[in-house]
């Protein structure tokens, strides 16, 4: 962090120096732009967004790559330009790119409060205290930005301020606008022409030079230098000297190209080598190497790119739309030779479908039809469509899932967020088999809620995440074989447990507003579901958590020790086990179980997210910053209703106000186990 | 006798009881979250052992103690009622077969457990390229190590176990006599953490002052691995005088001292276990993902030699090496700030548990009890809801 943020102050005093003029020139930022009268075509959007490049690790396209730079800007993964006109992520990028004046003025940059631009001497009269604002706005505050994340980083991240933090967060993410901004700036920016007529005119043939002419030319410059300094003719000196500046130049046009690698090497040359950026390929260059065709072509494409924008601020999209047809042929080969463009086309697909937004309505809508269906008992066409719809829902979410394991070529589950989908769906697996085995529409609606819920959070989680949820793994993390045992079986543990806190939640909800004796059907079958699903949690929670000790034991050396994670799925397994033991025993009845298994949610929420916020142990992996409040608030409804249960069972100890029929509980311990 | 009788019923009946099981189930599951909760401002190492490995504890909420039984307690208990409740009272049972499978699982985990506590090392063993060790040492234990030349030129070792003044009864100072040596030592000042540093003119120093240096005591770090020991050592020869001096676990060379004109040198250390084997890290190599710091993989060619025969091995990530009882694991490598073409370390973890491979049996015969028990309940229970509906 410390050394990121050296970079950051220098990338300030550079952006102070004017050096990168033509993007972040303070004078003529605001004035002088005509209002956007064409946005980007469907095909330059498209030809864009299926773009290669290599980022965080991994190869993905370039849409996927917009929508998640734009998310930890913006908060959301769309945005709005100075008009109030919305932008899709990938429109976004490109305007960032091709017209960094413009997009200057777009408000991208999310702050939770105002204190923290506040303290950067910037006015604050206008806006909300949470509220987006735009690079020209962040610009007066720039040094101080910088200056201060420089300083407020060297504190302990635990004792940071609010406003400390953010201002680290938001020196962080103008770094990142700077490098997409700077990303054409070799394109855009003119070389100083050679002067007419002389030697370097000669050598190079030409006054008028580009960062790809110089790129292309890059073998011969150490001769031209040699000759110019071995020459005695008085003019020599001069000529050296412009090429020293016109190289100077150069160089930091290629340093502010550094934050995309839009180009794939040649496979035959080395297939582990990492990807380029054009100031990567200037240097391949100035080394010696010979760029090939493709890569060459790349450049000079890119190049039209940063050039299609006009003098007078309009863009040729005629122009634009050749260009990004031009990276596309010249970089899509030789990723697809590399074997890293296979699941390309599926990534763009996934996030255009956008199977899980459509899941999440489809839980919407099941949960009022079921809801309805309630209030009118004798419809079964209602309670079909209730169960066509969490059917629908389930099954997009399974699709979403399943081509996230084809993309990353992955099972299911391997980051903290597709936790969240994997239990969503398997909690929704358990509740529909639920349902098809005992029909009351208990189980449908609880599957609706839980669905509901569970893409809620897992969009939640995204939003505050801000980060890729395909990423690359650590190396002790990358094993197909322990994610697709241990990880998927711990998590549909997790599954398991919520969904009996639900149902167990249903049943102390229902209880505390009506008596057993008044309907001891639906409280025995919410019953009957909360004990099946709190058994078969337990098959998978146990044998999880010990195939998770296994795992550690071939990673780590010790089958178990002590660590948080380790603890709170140990703590899943405890808690389930004690409540069918006191069941057994008969320390627990209907409403004790449900208590037990609606306070076991709390124990597997802290298994699950709670343990990775206390920040210690091997297995704190996964960022959680602001889940604490949404686990709180859970754990208070929880709580809750339990207090609920617990009221429930006192009223009833008192004597009923009528004669009550007698009805076996299924929590009745019987003869045998 | 009746009365003899009565009494074991009544104790196999209260070990055998729900009751307890619920109650130490409870016990362990509050142990388990107040130790997961402590270990932010403890570190782990110490709350492993005050919680987990321990019979008794006294946790602290505001200042207030509150005794609690130990992990070592409540699990020996939990094993007990296992066998009485859950084996020998289940013996006569029907439709029991799946529990007393899943109860002889849990059972074989908690004996690979207590191998594990009683009967096993770990530590690492650390290795430039082209390095070779036979020995691997403690991450958190240490020793005193007294050594004494050979004429041929080999060391002659005598240790001493750190634990044996790290904490004595009576206090410090402690007096370890040694055999074969014509002198006494006693470890008259022991910091589990501190730091030395030479004395200067314009301050005190809190210890005393050898050779111009001093351990200056540090808090101890909740992460154990990190506190570096230092002790206070006195030579006793057989007539009585004193030689005093100041070990360090970070010093980069041993004290030396003569009595009766031999040369002995004495070193504070992390406790060493001798291997089997000789490993030789032939080659570390590591691979980030691209354009990342994120490590994709890293492993280790080591070389084994046992006698005159040495053979190639690679160990990786998840892969350890399964070698005469001991297991090595990748564990780390460094320097961190290495660049390219710079000398590279790797870090193997060393276990020597008898009981490594247990857990995994454990787990396959839990998993076949479990589905064989609520495998039959499922299907007795959808019978009858099809019979219902």
């Amino acid at each position: 962090m410390h050394k990121l943020l050296c970079f950051l102050a220098a990338t300030a005093l550079f952006l102070g120096t004017g050096a990168s003029a033509v993007a972040q020139d303070p004078s003529g930022a605001r004035e002088g732009l005509p209002p956007r009268v064409q946005g980007w075509s469907k095909t330059a959007i498209e030809t864009a967004g299926s773009l290669p490049i290599q980022d965080g690790g991994r190869v993905k396209p370039l849409s996927t790559f917009a929508k998640f730079t734009l998310l930890r800007l913006n908060g959301r993964s769309t945005a709005k330009d100075n008009e109030g006109n919305p932008l899709s992520a990938m429109e976004w990028l490109l305007d960032v790119m091709v017209d960094p004046a413009r997009a200057n003025q777009y408000p991208v940059f999310q702050v939770q409060d105002s204190a923290a631009v506040h303290s950067l001497g910037l006015s604050v009269a206008n806006k909300k205290r949470r509220d987006r604002w735009s690079f020209d706005e962040l610009r007066p505050g720039m040094p101080k930005l910088f200056e201060f994340a420089h300083d407020y980083s060297s504190i302990d991240a635990k004792v940071r301020t609010s406003v400390q933090q953010q201002v680290i967060q938001l020196a962080e993410a103008v770094d990142i606008y700077l490098g997409l901004a700077g990303f054409l700036d070799f394109a855009r920016a003119e070389l100083r022409p050679l002067t007419k007529g002389g030697m370097l005119a000669d050598e190079f043939g030409t006054e008028s030079l580009t960062f790809t002419d110089v790129v292309r030319r890059a073998g011969d410059l150490g001769d031209i230098s040699e000759r110019l300094q071995n020459s005695t003719d008085p003019l020599a000196r001069e000529a050296s000297a412009e090429l020293g500046h016109m190289l100077r130049a150069v160089s930091e046009l290629g340093r502010s190209s550094l934050h995309m690698a839009m180009q794939p090497p040649d496979a035959e040359l080395n297939i582990r080598e990492a990807w380029h950026t054009p100031g990567e390929m200037l240097m391949t260059a100035f080394n010696g190497a010979v760029l090939t065709r493709l890569e060459m072509d790349s450049l000079v494409a890119l190049e039209q790119l940063g050039d299609s924008l006009q003098d007078d601020g309009r863009i040729d999209m005629d122009q634009a739309d050749a260009a990004l047809a031009a990276v596309a042929g010249a970089t899509k080969p030789l990723a697809a030779a590399r074997g890293e463009t296979r699941r390309l086309d599926l990534e763009v697909t996934y996030y255009k479908l956008d199977l899980l937004t459509y899941s999440l309505v489809a839980f919407v809508l099941a949960f009022l039809v079921t809801a309805f269906s309630w209030l009118r008992p004798g419809k079964t066409a209602l309670a079909r469509v209730s169960f066509g719809l969490v059917t629908t829902g389930t099954l997009l979410l399974c699709a979403a899932i399943a081509i996230r394991c084809v993309i990353r070529e992955r099972p299911p589950v391997s980051t903290l967020y597709e936790t969240l989908l994997f239990v969503t769906a398997t909690g929704a697996l358990i509740g529909l088999f639920a349902e098809w085995a005992n029909k009351k529409r208990i189980a449908l609606a609880a599957t609706a809620v839980l669905g509901m819920v569970g893409l809620f959070l897992a969009n939640g989680y995204e939003t505050l995440d801000k980060k890729d949820t395909m990423p690359s793994l650590v190396a002790v993390l990358d094993t197909n074989f322990w994610l697709a045992t241990h990880v998927t079986t711990i998590t549909i543990g997790y599954a398991a447990g919520m969904f009996a806190a639900l149902l167990a939640s249903v049943y102390l909800i229902a209880r505390s507003f009506r008596r057993r004796a008044q309907n001891p059907e639906l409280f025995g079958a919410l019953a009957r579901m909360t004990y099946g699903t709190l058994c078969f949690g337990l098959v998978f929670s146990l044998v999880g958590t010990i195939l998770g000790g296994i795992w550690a034991n071939d990673s780590w050396g010790r089958f178990w020790g002590w660590d948080p994670k380790e603890n709170g799925a140990l703590l899943i397994c405890i808690s389930q086990v004690a409540i069918l033991h006191a069941r057994m025993g008969g320390y627990l009845k209907e409403i004790g179980i449900a208590v037990a298994s609606a306070f076991g949610g709390t124990i597997v929420a802290f298994s699950w997210f709670g343990t990775n916020l206390l920040g210690v142990g091997l297995h704190s992996y996964g960022f959680t910053s602001g889940i604490s409040q949404a686990l709180w608030t859970y754990y208070g409804i929880q709580w809750g209703i339990c207090l609920l249960g617990a009221v429930a069972l006192v009223r009833e100890s008192r004597p009923a106000p009528a004669p009550e029929a007698r009805s076996k509980s299924a929590f009745e311990p019987r003869t045998t186990t | 006798m009746t009365a003899v009788r009565s009494i074991g019923q009544l104790l196999l009946r209260f070990f055998s009881s729900f009751g307890l099981s619920v109650a130490l189930l409870v016990l362990l599951g509050l142990l388990t979250f107040l130790g997961t909760l402590a270990q932010v401002d403890r570190g782990l190492y110490d709350v492993q052992k005050s919680y987990f490995e321990s019979l008794f504890l006294v946790h602290y909420v505001g200042g207030i103690g509150i005794p609690l039984p130990g992990g070592n307690l409540v699990l020996g208990l939990l094993a007990v009622n296992l066998v009485v409740g859950g084996l020998w009272r289940l013996r006569n049972r029907k439709n029991v077969g799946g529990i007393v499978v899943v109860h002889i699982g849990i059972l074989m985990l908690f004996a690979a457990g207590l191998v594990k506590l009683k009967d096993s090392d770990d530590g690492h063993t650390t290795l430039y390229e082209g390095d070779e060790k036979a020995y691997f040492q403690s991450y958190h234990v240490n020793e005193l190590a007294l050594l004494k030349p050979q004429a041929d030129g080999r060391l002659e070792v005598r240790t001493l176990d750190a634990l044996a003044f790290e904490s004595p009864k009576s206090g410090l100072p402690v007096r370890v006599p040694i055999e074969g040596v014509p002198f006494d030592l006693e470890v008259t000042r022991y910091f589990i953490n501190a730091n030395v540093r030479p004395k200067g003119p314009m301050f005190n120093a809190p210890t005393p002052v050898i050779d111009g240096v001093f351990a200056d005591p540090l808090p101890q770090d909740a992460q154990n691995e990190r506190n570096g020991a230092a002790a206070y050592v006195d030579v006793i020869a057989k007539d009585g005088t004193r030689q005093s001096g100041l070990v360090w676990i970070y010093d980069t060379a041993p004290w030396t001292f003569t009595v009766g004109g031999e040369t002995y040198a004495l070193d504070l250390r992390r406790k060493r276990f001798d291997m089997p084997f000789r490993v030789k890290l032939e080659e570390f190599r590591k691979e980030d993902h691209p354009r990342t710091g994120m490590p994709r993989w890293f492993s280790s060619d080591v070389a084994v030699q046992k006698g005159a025969t040495s053979r190639l091995v690679t160990i990786s990530m998840n892969e350890p090496l399964r070698e005469d009882g001991l297991v090595l694991y990748q564990a780390s490598w460094g320097p961190s700030d290495a660049r390219p073409g710079d000398r590279l370390f790797s870090t193997l973890a060393v276990v020597r548990n008898p009981s490594d491979q247990w857990p995994l049996y454990a787990c396959i015969v839990i998993a076949v009890g479990l589905v064989w028990h609520f495998g039959r309940k499922l299907i007795r229970h959808l019978s009858r809801e099809v019979a219902r509906t």
